[in-house]
């Protein structure tokens, strides 16, 4: 076999620059828009492996980190034009134009908000904190009914028009997606019984707070709903969830009622759903709730920092609960706003009143 | 033909849609009936392992798919979840999923 025959020549991903080659992907023929797109992704997919390599150290991360440029999103939007086949054509690259789809456009929307939140308030870059790409996938499947993290992308379905809209259509529910990602990178809950609970707790907070911060929303004024506006008027609920009033977002012949505890009294012990992770989570979610409320003003700005800097401490494990979760945030608040501050007591607060005591 | 399904997970907990059903082949159009034989022979269903290959290290909110085929004496049961990547499992799940919301419905 020759050289030649093992070697795919791609010119144009060999001559033209990015700013060119953004240009085609906007104003080119249909065909020369796909090549320009998809040459694009590979550069920002190469980058993202680079900066997601599988390396601890932490020595070596900075060292990848140095690649990226602070504070620059990358995102880019795949559709799987209906099937299930990951990760489907590039659409949309950074920095392009809107383009007629608007489950694309809210992807990228929707990633832009929820990079913001974590860049500009808790200076975190990205996903990994060292610029990770952010890949979101739209149109997966057929009547698809859900979105998920699959590790690696964010994967959106369209809905089956009957009881779902398009899960695009919810700022807090794409943010809520690239949560897990953060999650995943900083300690990994397990995704089952408590652990995977306060895991889906947290993409449910910092999915609200992205939510809250493009609307200039205080804690009092948000609706501390995820995923309004998900639901067809054919589905009697407002929402996935409620954080304000976990077990009453819905009540519908169909879907059921939600059955979120507000009170570990009320915990529920199941092995459905990953031992009730998205039930469960109900607890943790009333008490970042209540917390905020008592803190006052904007929800990111105290409550988010102190759940953000527990995420981010060692001392949380994969294995952690609850209680531990709660000890931590009130460790934080104390070191963030002084041992026995207003703060420290709103989490403790917070906590106490979802039946979880912290001395 | 006798087919028992049931759904979990996703992005969020539907009691409703969580429920077990049971899809008897009496129940079905010939139509319907066919379709369902071919992606079970398809797939090879008797043949799938009793679980998918675990979710990808970190991942969260995919829909996990429990789902017994009694056909002809003999009985499997699979536990699945997405994505899947061949494309007649893939089918054969959006099937029951559209048959088991169709039971769902009041």
């Amino acid at each position: 076999m020759t050289g030649e025959a093992n070697h795919r020549f791609i010119p144009i991903r060999c001559i033209l620059p990015p700013h060119i080659l953004r240009s085609i992907a906007e104003k080119g023929r249909p065909e020369q828009r796909t090549k320009a797109l998809q040459t694009l992704a590979t550069d920002g997919t190469f980058r993202a492996l680079r900066a997601g390599m599988p390396t601890k150290g932490q020595a070596v991360r900075r060292r990848f980190g140095a690649l990226a440029a602070e504070g620059e999103k990358q995102r880019t939007i795949f559709d799987a034009h209906s099937t299930q086949t990951l990760p489907g054509d590039v659409v949309r690259i950074e920095g392009s134009q809107p383009t007629g789809d608007l489950a694309v456009n809210e992807a990228y929307d929707g990633l832009g908000i929820t990079y913001d939140l974590f860049w500009e308030v808790y200076d975190r870059n990205s996903i990994d904190d060292e610029g990770m790409a952010l890949n979101a996938t739209v149109h997966f499947g057929q009547e698809y009914d859900n979105a998920f993290w699959n590790g690696e992308r964010m994967v959106f379905g369209d809905g089956d028009g009957d009881l779902f809209n398009r899960f695009t259509i919810a700022q807090d529910v794409i943010a809520h997606e690239l949560t897990h990602g953060v999650t995943a990178d900083e300690v990994d809950l397990t995704y089952f019984f408590q652990p995977g609970a306060m895991n889906e707790s947290i993409s449910d907070v910092f999915g609200s707070l992205a939510k809250q911060r493009v609307l200039d929303q205080t804690a009092a004024k948000a609706d501390w709903l995820i995923g309004a506006g998900l639901f067809t008027v054919n589905v009697k609920g407002v929402a996935l969830r409620s954080m304000k009033a976990p077990g009453t977002a819905y009540d519908d012949p169909v879907l059921g009622k939600d059955p979120q505890p507000a009170h570990m009294k009320d915990f529920v012990r199941t092995y459905e759903d990953n031992g009730g992770v998205h039930i469960n989570s109900g607890i943790p979610n009333r008490a970042f709730y209540l917390s905020a409320i008592e803190l006052g003003g904007y929800a990111w700005e105290k409550a988010g920092r102190i759940w953000y800097d527990t995420l981010r401490d060692s001392r949380l494990r994969p294995n952690s609960g609850f209680r531990r979760f709660g000890r931590l945030t009130v460790s934080n608040a104390g070191r963030l706003y002084g041992v026995g501050s207003a703060e420290q007591q709103a989490i403790r607060n917070g906590w106490d009143q979802v039946g979880i005591v912290i001395p | 033909m006798r087919i028992e399904f049931k759904m979990e997970g996703g992005l969020a907990h539907f009691p409703g849609l969580a429920r077990p059903v049971c899809i008897d082949s009496e129940q079905l159009s010939q139509e319907e009936l066919v379709e369902l034989e071919n992606l079970v022979e398809k797939v090879r269903f008797f043949e799938l392992p009793s679980r998918s290959a675990p979710p990808t290290k970190g991942a969260a909110d995919y829909y996990t798919y429990t789902v017994t085929v009694k056909a002809g004496g003999r009985r499997h049961t699979v536990r699945l979840t997405d994505p899947m990547e061949d494309a007649n499992l893939q089918r054969l799940i959006t099937v029951l999923r559209t048959r088991a919301k169709a039971l769902h419905s009041p």
